[in-house]
């Protein structure tokens, strides 16, 4: 099997020539009713989006009176009028906010996780392999059991509606799963070139930043792409952690959902602007993200 | 009202205002070449102060002009936060957190006293409690008092007692504004026949259904038993919520007086249900506050000529007021919060806001003609005046469990009944179950 | 994103996927005696050690205490809040909910993530097609919750979901009559409503004009051709006028033909006789009149069939109580069915071509090379997908708070959202919330255990 080795390094790009048994029972349905099945499918999952799109182009009195796909009667429609509402709002601060958050919680996440990757991999210490299974059991803890404790915790020290309180909080919750990606990384590195900086007389920390970190950038930049989409896209943490002043885009435009009738100009060009950054990351670096979905994994 | 071109109607009218001469806030304090002269005068140069309310849009601009009227006042530095719909949800993780804002305006009498109970307000020192005595009747005061300690101030009041209508649509069918219940049905009836129904209900938004009940109930039932019902001595099985229910019911179960059907109108929530009278023009009657007004303004309706309003109609013996309000509160207790709570209570801070459209004082020495129009004018009467009769919005009273959430309590239940309104048996127990549940 | 691919939830996935890792075959703890002292390895780890004890494992043990009080914290309640849990109303509807989401969401997207597999082996742009399927993971729940918003609406005019299928049911049966059109209320109109139909009250005689007044017309169905309505003239035969009984402004009288009322044109009229059957048929003109040709003397009901208030398909109500929870599941599968179909492609890629070849030389049918097969070699990684799938319904949130609109929260309620409203939103209850989060974490528990066992099973 190692064939899917090679296969999930190809990513999204499914190259493989290759037909399987499954493909010929479908070959009965006809090529060309596969073809526009597909196209259908296709269209069928890119076209709520494309709506969202143009709604956001057109003002409220139109989007009250008519669906958005009469734009391919009446273009002239179209209007930045919203995305231009948006700008001084209060939107514009949540986009700031959301950047602060999320670029420290990747940082902070990828240096702390690295660092705790290496010596679960390459040092010995009582307890490793049991510490390392909490971290596995870890991966599934829902956020939701923290959010009381923590709301206390912050309460009592006086970061809570803070910037600071919002990133420990994703931090620490991206911590299992970034620890246990990054050590299965790890742990492939050929150990003879470990062993050759030991002899050197390499200090530790020598070796985690000038070996392990460089060979390990594969899983760090498929662990930073996840890691920033999560945080980018997360609501419930900024729901009860962020104040006003400090809240992402995401509670941002929350708050205007309960008036979901009257906020549509708002809400559809809010979320397209939030969601074009992850679609341009994940554009350029899908390679990345589907490695880090499957890496180490697939059998 | 969440809309910039509605921001932009509102402000213009705010200017238009302000350029009459008696607004304090057109002074750019950068302008005035006496800042430096004066800032000894200003007891909180340098103080910050966060104040958190519901209002976005065009009602978070009027209040940041009352805002910005206090910190020329006093030199403290006031920003604004807002709450969303939900105040209770905003304040409850942060009062956890205990990093609450130093002043809130709470959108019910109900909050006060659940968090007196959670400790999580400071009652106000004399010097304000002597200005709420001063400005205010002893029914104000109460409102935002727990067991004799004053905590809050009725700071802006609604008018929850009108019918909104669309003056087209009533000529159409040729009907007058009726004036009692039985002439409301036959009224709604002959707009149906016209061919346009009749009301438009927010029935996503579970407080304007409480707004219907509340009257319908202070109606036919009278002050004493709303009184009662308000603090649960009487249970909601009671006969009297039957009644009550059954008028709603003549006008809710029948297919034609609902715009866009049940299932429709359980989707539209507030300010879309308006729209649904002044701007698309579907629908003949909105039944909700004063602030309507606002909405039909934004929705191209020129309020007193196109959008009308008829004083709820008398569904029994008693004409209904209700009135609901906002309360500010101290959630810290600074010199800067009080000294702000203060400026609100104050004839001074309510002139302010008065000026400003979509505003209702129950401070009874803001001088009505403060008010930009004729119509606000009357209704500000009602509300200082507040007769016998009058009431307080009865849910915003109860816990904000059954009275104030989304999905839970009172809310809920009036959902359900507007959804399928044949069971009035069923949806006086749910009452009941849900009430008992959130007094214990 | 936080829901999906949010590092609570997705690793199962990478670590189910296979226990071992791409590293040597080799162990390195079995050859690493020339390592760091404990010393250093402590050092490496404090960081991410104190994040998580303060973070992910304290609060565990704070919450399973908390659970035991009340709202406020200092009375205490034992188990109380378990029992408010599994006995309330609302609470049960919740629980209820989430069963269906584990029932139904995981199987529908491990499905379809097979079936887009299977088929983009088919195509030459599967690389586009996948893209497109696989690009609502990058984008927030919040996001996706706004878009189906849109899709979700009732109005057909506005609503994608319902304007495909009106537009469906416009091709098969297309509507022009009067919809929500009905006589008027009260014993003095001739006609009255009979199981949707609209008939005379009196038989209808021969020569005396019959009068069918209606209302509840709506100026948008009002064909543009009416014509006002005249009463039709004493012939020979049945004949009448059916019209819009409403004069604009008011003050018309009922039930009579004024000046300005307008015909209702296109109207189907019958004419019924006492043995129920129709004995002739008849269409309205542009003013509303019609007559009956060549009918036997006799009495007859005139009737306007159903058919001409039959109102257009307006499709269905997505966010009303009975649909909300499928139609969230909906955009649930329009997130995550790229997830599964790329798991699943790769493990496809990776099924060994010889064995399927030798099956099917030994004569084995497509279909048993699929059963027999395909599926068992494949089962690892759909174990996985519908696994992971299993975790992130358990834990579903952004999408019901954002689609359901508010009037339906307590129908669409899933037990992770009622969390945060017991405990944040409203009453504050944060020893309910508490038990509901501990609630939470026991849900997940096996899948966590699992966990454990299959990377020890794949380390060793």
């Amino acid at each position: 099997m190692t064939t899917a080795t090679a296969q999930v390094a190809s990513g999204l790009e499914s190259g493989t020539p290759r037909r399987g048994i499954l493909s010929r029972i479908v070959d009965r349905l006809g090529s060309g009713a596969v073809q526009v099945i597909m196209v259908l499918l296709g269209l069928f999952w890119m076209v709520p989006t494309l709506g969202l799109l143009v709604v956001s182009l057109r003002t409220n009195k139109v989007n009250g009176a008519e669906g958005w796909w009469t734009i391919f009667t009446k273009p002239a429609e179209l209007t930045i009028q919203n995305y231009a509402n948006l700008l001084g709002s209060g939107f514009t601060t949540s986009f700031w906010n959301t950047v602060m958050i999320t670029v420290p919680t990747t940082v902070l996440v990828i240096g702390i996780a690295a660092m705790a990757g290496y010596a679960f991999a390459w040092m010995d210490f009582p307890g490793r392999d049991a510490g390392f299974l909490v971290v596995v059991g870890l991966l599934i803890v829902p956020i939701q059991i923290a959010l009381i404790p923590i709301a206390a915790l912050y309460g009592n020290t006086g970061i809570f509606g803070s910037i600071p309180g919002v990133v420990l909080f994703h931090v620490a919750f991206g911590l299992p799963f970034a620890i246990f990606l990054l050590r299965n990384f790890f742990v492939g590195i050929p150990a003879s070139l470990l062993e050759a900086a030991r002899m050197d007389g390499a200090s530790e920390w020598k070796i985690f930043v000038s070996v392990v970190f460089p060979l390990g950038k594969p899983a760090i930049a498929s662990l930073g792409i996840f890691q920033f989409l999560w945080v980018w896209n997360d609501m419930l943490i900024a729901l009860v952690f962020a104040n006003t002043g400090n809240q992402p885009m995401t509670k941002y435009l929350q708050s205007q959902m309960r008036q979901f009738g009257s906020n549509v100009d708002i809400l559809s060009s809010g979320a397209f602007l939030s969601l074009i950054i992850p679609l341009v990351l994940f554009f350029a670096f899908q390679r990345y993200f589907v490695q880090g979905m499957m890496a180490g994994s697939v059998k | 009202m969440r809309k910039g071109s509605a921001a932009a109607i509102l402000a213009g009218l705010a200017v238009a205002v302000a350029a009459c001469g008696n607004a304090p806030t057109t002074t750019e304090p950068s302008a005035s070449g006496s800042a430096a002269a004066s800032s000894a005068a200003k007891p909180l140069q340098g103080v910050k102060l966060e104040v958190a309310a519901k209002w976005t849009g065009a009602e978070q601009k009027n209040f940041e002009q009352v805002l910005k009227a206090f910190s020329e006042k006093t030199g403290a530095e006031v920003t604004y936060a807002s709450t969303g719909e939900d105040t209770g949800a905003y304040l409850g993780p942060r009062i956890q957190g205990q990093n609450p804002p130093d002043v809130a305006i709470l959108p019910q009498p109900g909050l006060v006293a659940q968090y007196v109970e959670q400790n999580a307000l400071k009652p106000l020192t004399p010097e304000v409690v002597q200005e709420v005595d001063t400005n205010y009747t002893p029914y104000w005061k109460d409102l935002g008092s727990v067991d004799g300690k004053v905590y809050g101030v009725l700071v802006k009041a609604a008018h929850k007692s009108l019918v909104w209508y669309r003056s087209q649509a009533f000529d159409d069918a040729g009907v007058q504004a009726p004036t009692n219940w039985d002439e409301l049905v036959k009224a709604a009836q002959t707009i149906a026949d016209s061919g346009t129904p009749p009301f438009s209900f927010c029935g996503a938004s579970g407080w304007t259904l409480t707004d219907l009940f509340e009257n319908v109930y202070l109606s036919t039932a009278g002050p004493e038993n709303y009184d009662k019902l308000s603090k649960h001595e009487i249970p909601w099985t009671d006969p009297s919520v039957a009644t009550a229910l059954e008028k709603i019911q003549q006008i809710a179960s029948k297919a034609e007086f609902l715009v866009d059907g049940t299932s429709g109108t359980m989707q539209t929530d507030f300010p879309t249900c308006v729209t649904k009278v002044y701007g698309t023009d579907k629908a003949a009657m909105v039944i909700e506050a004063d602030f309507v007004a606002v909405e039909a303004d934004q929705a191209g309706a020129k309020v007193g000529e196109e959008a009308k309003y008829f004083p709820f109609p008398k569904a029994g013996d008693t004409t209904p007021v209700v009135l609901g309000g906002d309360v500010a509160v101290a959630m810290k207790d600074s010199p800067g919060a009080m000294a702000l709570v203060q400026f609100l209570a104050s004839k001074e801070g309510g002139e302010v806001w008065a000026k400003l459209p979509g505003y209702l004082s129950p401070n009874k020495n803001v001088s009505p003609d403060n008010y930009p129009d004729e119509l606000t004018k009357q209704l500000g009467q009602t509300i200082v005046s507040a007769g016998d009769a009058v009431r307080y919005d009865m849910s915003d009273l109860a816990p904000s469990a059954f009275g104030g959430t989304d999905g839970k309590g009172e809310w809920k239940v009036l959902q359900d009944f507007l959804r399928d309104p044949s069971d009035v048996k069923g949806a006086q127990e749910a009452l009941e179950a849900e009430a008992k549940k959130a007094w214990k | 994103m936080t829901e999906r691919l949010d590092g609570r939830q997705d690793p199962p996935a990478l670590k189910l996927a296979g226990g071992s890792s791409p590293g040597p075959a080799e162990t390195p703890r079995t050859r690493l005696r020339l390592g760091p002292s404990p010393a250093v390895a402590i050092a490496f780890l404090l960081p991410a050690a104190l994040l998580l004890g303060i973070w992910v494992v304290y609060p565990i043990v704070y919450s399973i205490f908390r659970s035991l009080f009340d709202a406020s914290g200092s009375g205490f309640v034992g188990l109380g809040n378990y029992m408010t849990i599994f006995t309330d109303q609302g609470m049960l509807t919740t629980i209820r909910n989430n069963l269906i989401w584990v029932v139904v969401a995981p199987i529908i997207v491990t499905m379809l993530g097979l079936v887009f597999a299977v088929l983009t082996e088919r195509i030459k742009w599967a690389t586009a097609f996948k893209l497109i399927v696989f690009m609502p993971m990058a984008v927030s729940l919040m996001a996706a919750g706004v878009i189906f918003r849109l899709v979700y609406e009732e109005n057909p005019d506005k609503g994608l979901a319902n304007a495909v299928l009106t537009t469906f049911s416009d091709t098969f049966a297309s509507s022009q009559g009067y919809p929500e059109a009905r006589p008027r209320e009260g014993d003095q109109s001739p006609v009255a409503d009979q199981d949707g139909a609209v008939v005379t009250k009196q038989p209808a005689q021969a020569g005396q004009p019959v009068l069918i007044p209606i209302v509840g017309v709506k100026p948008e169905i009002m064909p543009a051709n009416a014509q006002p309505a005249q009463a039709a003239g004493a012939g020979a035969g049945v004949s009448g006028t059916v019209w819009f009984d409403f004069t604009q402004g008011g003050g018309g009288q009922s039930n009579v033909v004024d000046g300005t009322e307008k015909g209702l044109p296109g109207m189907t009229v019958e004419a019924v006789g006492p043995d129920g059957q129709v004995a002739a048929t008849a269409t309205t003109a542009e003013n509303g009149t019609f007559a009956f040709d060549g009918l036997a003397a006799g009495t007859y009901t005139v009737r306007l069939p159903q058919s001409n208030f039959e109102a257009s398909y307006g499709g269905l109500s997505w966010l009303g109580p009975t649909l909300i929870t499928p139609a969230i599941i909906g955009a649930f599968v329009w997130v995550w069915a790229g997830f599964a179909m790329v798991l699943l492609a790769a493990g496809l890629a990776a099924i060994p071509r010889d064995a399927l070849e030798a099956a099917r030389i030994d004569g084995a049918t497509e279909w048993q090379v699929f059963r027999k097969i395909t599926v068992p070699l494949l089962s690892p990684v759909l174990l996985v997908v519908f696994v992971t799938m299993i975790i992130n319904t358990l834990k579903v949130f952004d999408l019901v708070f954002i689609i359901a609109p508010a009037s339906v929260q307590p129908q669409a309620n899933v037990v992770a959202l009622e969390m945060w409203r017991v405990a944040f939103g409203g009453g504050n209850n944060q020893g309910l919330g508490s038990a509901l989060s501990i609630f939470l974490l026991i849900l997940v528990l096996p899948f966590m255990i699992m966990n454990i066992r299959r990377f020890r099973r794949g380390e060793s």
